[in-house]
């Protein structure tokens, strides 16, 4: 008898459970019986892309499409090291920050390394990882935040790389200079320090501190930036990661060239020409949104963590996943975290305000629905 | 065909040691086969009276694949160490296989003039181990599994009160001692019912988590005294089941007004999830749920109703069990097949659930296309006197071999009180479970519960109603 698939598959790969995106909108209205489904479950930017970015999405020449695209995505670097004063070499594009997390991993790591990152975080970091046969060590939050003591100490002779997510999602809780910069002496050069900024467009405060600054000083550190959030480029996928040349020219090596389309380089290097004024208009859409969100929680007596990004994690009564089913019902879809260990929260992306009053409508009606029906 | 044998060294799925033999299908193999397992159980840890318990089964049930199945493939044979036990798993072609005597209640004709005493051999088999059971896992294939525990001795609960200080913490990955401390403090403060037998044989219980058939954490107080436990197994290949949470704060367990026990609860509740939430795991279900569970972390599913014997003493029979659930992803829907009878049952559970399902009408076959012969697993539970039935071929014989199966089993537990409960699992992605539903009503079984996203879909929970058939 021949052996079964599974006893050709590695122990670490039978183990992981591979990610379900959710359905089209289309099969999902029909599942649940709505007309409508507001997706408030990605940190889209609902104001979707600043206008040359539309103009050049509106102009794209359909027989582009019978082309390859720039392999390295040459263009949009130039656009890159232009607007951060960097050599364009210094700069690798990807689908999105999540191939180039991939691509990290994979130029960094071998069999017995390890990652650090924090326990509540974006799980690609710990996906790969594990994936890919390399231990994750999860540090558990402090404060909401992450713990630079805690990963230094996790730290050994085969740590290849750190993952601090500034802001992090889902708590929007940033290190500040100070400790941003404590924490790169601790780790000094040992190993390689990935700071996601995906989410750095969305805080103001000027304590702030600008990894893009920070790698001319600490040369272990690189840069994770997407177009996806603030830039309203999540359905074109366009992600990349900067820092010194060497360490950019060894992610090189791992890392899948002409993965970026045509059109998304394009109005990716568009949308960074023409930002400031989208960037402001996004920070108001999304202080709006709080504003009205957070005086309702308080209302409903319930627990939520508000802090920087296009997001705000709530507690609720009830298991996430069963609000999810019956906000669903409602037209309404939020992004369950149990998944990122914060079981009975759920996330609700911030976006304008007749939503936002759409969704707080529906989550009042399911709260009182599972207020006495839960175990 | 030669015979060929693994190292016995390289580790399973749960980095344990098993021993992997092909054998030819040739009764000349089977003192091999018979002398492997009992080598094997003893390289794994049973005593001489388990070695052999198991080499007999290997003998018999080997013998009866050789007389009744094909001579093209060889038998796979896998002795493994399961920490506490010794498995012996015959992985076969079902077309190859006459199966009907793996059921559970198959007839043995004593009288018959074939000379094939090989049923026979089965049952004899099968009851001279712990566990066995039958499942499928392809379309064809089969796995026979046989099992034999180690021995371990029995230990008094704990029920002398302790005081506890917070601040209480989670201790992930607990040593063997503090896992046998606090099985003994939940076996002293809750009934039998509601916890794990291995509660009261500790050694056991650290060796099932050891060997990862059970995972738990436990919770500490200020002191490092144990304040808590929750543990929970897989139960097929995308759920966990639990037991807990277990509180050793003075007024759990008691129902009396106690704050630091819901933290504790609290804490282990979410620990657990936390641990399950970025694993393949897609749902939990209660297995051994306490009153301690936090109020609005899981969904009430419904219950059953359990006559089963009265460990605690207390008299009570006919006890409620409630059933709870999480589900740890967003529901990504799901269609289910199901009989005109089952509709408005499933319909009314989707509903207040907030599932959506589409329906899909499932039909009984032609009798003419089906087989002559249907088979049931069973896994009968004799320290809580249930019994598990899960339908796995459709056969002209349904009615009668489940009628057959229900009255064997209540005659294995004419002795205990309260009788055996028997439950049955109805797969509702498989169209011709979906459409058993009045063999099943006509069987006395009762639809109960909805396991939402249990297997490939969802898995109907029905339950066998006394003088309903």
């Amino acid at each position: 008898m021949s052996p079964a698939i599974a006893e050709l598959v590695p122990e670490y790969i039978r183990a992981f459970e591979a990610y379900t995106p959710s359905r089209p909108d289309p099969v999902l209205m029909r599942q649940y019986g709505v007309d409508h489904l507001h997706r408030l479950n990605n940190n889209e930017n609902a104001l979707g892309p600043p206008p040359a970015a539309r103009k050049v999405i509106e102009a794209f020449q359909c027989d582009r499409s019978a082309i390859y695209p720039s392999g390295d995505c040459y263009a949009l670097r130039l656009a890159l090291a232009e607007r951060f004063g960097k050599d364009p070499e210094r700069f690798l594009v990807g689908n999105g920050s999540c191939e180039v997390i991939a691509s990290v991993i994979k130029a960094f790591c071998e069999k017995g390394d390890n990652i650090i990152t924090a326990d509540k975080t974006f799980a690609v970091y710990e996906w790969v990882a594990e994936f890919s046969g390399f231990e994750a060590r999860l540090i558990p939050l402090k404060d909401w935040g992450f713990d630079p003591d805690a990963m230094l100490a996790a730290m050994d002779s085969r740590t290849k790389i750190l993952f601090v997510c500034n802001p992090n999602n889902p708590t929007g809780t940033w290190w500040d200079r100070d400790t941003m910069e404590r924490f790169l002496r601790g780790v000094a050069g040992r190993a390689l320090v990935v700071i996601d900024e995906a989410y750095c467009e969305y805080v103001e405060d000027d304590r702030f501190p600008d990894a893009m600054e920070l790698m001319e000083r600490h040369p272990n550190v690189v840069a994770f930036r997407t177009f996806s959030k603030m830039y309203a480029l999540a359905g074109l996928r366009v992600g990349y990661v900067c820092g010194q040349r060497e360490a950019i020219d060894y992610i090189r090596r791992t890392h899948i060239v002409y993965s970026v389309n045509s059109m998304g380089q394009p109005a990716a290097a568009a949308a960074l020409s023409d930002d400031a004024e989208h960037i402001l208009a996004t920070r108001r859409m999304v202080a709006d949104a709080k504003a009205l969100l957070l005086p309702a929680f308080d209302e409903l007596g319930l627990h939520y963590v508000s802090n920087e990004g296009n997001f705000i994690m709530v507690e609720t009564p009830a298991s996430d996943s069963l609000i999810y089913r019956q906000l669903m019902r409602r037209g309404i879809m939020v992004r369950t975290m149990t998944g990122f260990r914060f079981p009975n929260w759920i996330r609700v992306s911030l976006v304008q305000e007749p939503v936002m009053r759409d969704f707080l409508t529906a989550f009042r009606d399911v709260i009182a629905v599972v207020a006495g029906g839960a175990s | 065909m030669p015979a060929t044998a693994q190292s016995a060294n390289a580790p399973s799925a749960q980095g344990l040691r098993q021993l992997v033999l092909e054998l030819p299908p040739e009764t000349s193999f089977l003192p091999a086969a018979a002398a492997a397992a009992e080598n094997a159980a003893q390289a794994f840890g049973l005593d001489q009276r388990g070695a052999l318990r198991l080499s007999l089964a290997v003998e018999e049930f080997f013998a009866y694949l050789c007389r009744h199945g094909g001579h093209d493939e060889p038998i796979r044979l896998t002795l493994s160490d399961g920490g506490t036990f010794t498995r012996a798993d015959f992985r076969f072609l079902a077309g190859e296989v006459s199966l009907r005597a793996l059921n559970f209640a198959a007839s043995v004709d004593l009288e018959s003039d074939s000379g094939d005493d090989a049923e026979l051999g089965l049952l004899v088999a099968a009851r001279t181990t712990d566990r066995c059971s039958l499942s499928r896992s392809g379309p064809d294939v089969f796995h026979l599994y046989a099992e034999v525990d180690r021995a371990y001795s029995e230990a008094e609960g704990i029920a002398t009160p302790q005081r506890l200080t917070p601040p209480l913490r989670l201790e992930p990955a607990p040593s063997s001692g503090a896992l046998q401390h606090a099985a003994l403090l939940a076996a002293g403060r809750y009934p039998a019912r509601l916890r794990p037998h291995s509660f009261t044989r500790p050694e056991r219980f650290a060796d099932m988590v050891d060997s990862h058939q059970y995972q738990a954490l436990l919770a500490l107080d200020a002191a490092d005294h144990p304040a808590g436990l929750i543990c929970w197994r897989a139960s097929g290949r995308r759920a966990v089941v639990f037991s807990g949470p277990y509180v050793f704060s003075q007024g759990a367990s008691q129902n009396v007004s106690d704050n630091l026990g819901a933290d504790i609860a609290k804490l282990l509740t979410e620990g657990f999830l936390a641990r399950v939430a970025r694993t393949e795991t897609l749902c939990a279900f209660s297995e051994r749920p306490t009153a301690d569970l936090p109020r609005g972390w899981f969904e009430a599913l419904g219950s059953l109703t359990l006559h089963g014997p009265d460990p605690d003493g207390d008299g009570k029979t006919g006890v409620e069990q409630p059933a709870f659930y999480r589900h740890l992803r967003e529901d990504a829907g799901a269609a289910v097949w199901a009989h005109a009878e089952l509709v408005p049952f499933l319909e009314r559970e989707y509903d207040r659930l907030a599932f959506s399902r589409d329906f899909l009408s499932a039909k009984p076959a032609d009798p003419a296309r089906l087989p002559a012969h249907s088979l049931l697993a069973t896994n009968l539970d004799r320290q809580r006197s249930m019994a598990l039935l899960r339908p796995l071929l459709d056969g002209r014989d349904f009615e009668a071999n489940l009628r057959a199966h229900v009255e064997a089993i209540r005659e294995q537990g004419a002795e205990e009180q309260g009788g055996v409960d028997i439950l049955l699992h109805l797969d509702l992605s498989e169209p011709w479970q979906g459409a058993l539903a009045p063999i099943l009503t006509a069987c006395g079984f009762a639809p109960r519960l909805v396991l939402p996203n249990a297997g490939a879909s969802d898995i109907l929970v029905c339950q066998h109603v006394p003088g309903n058939s």
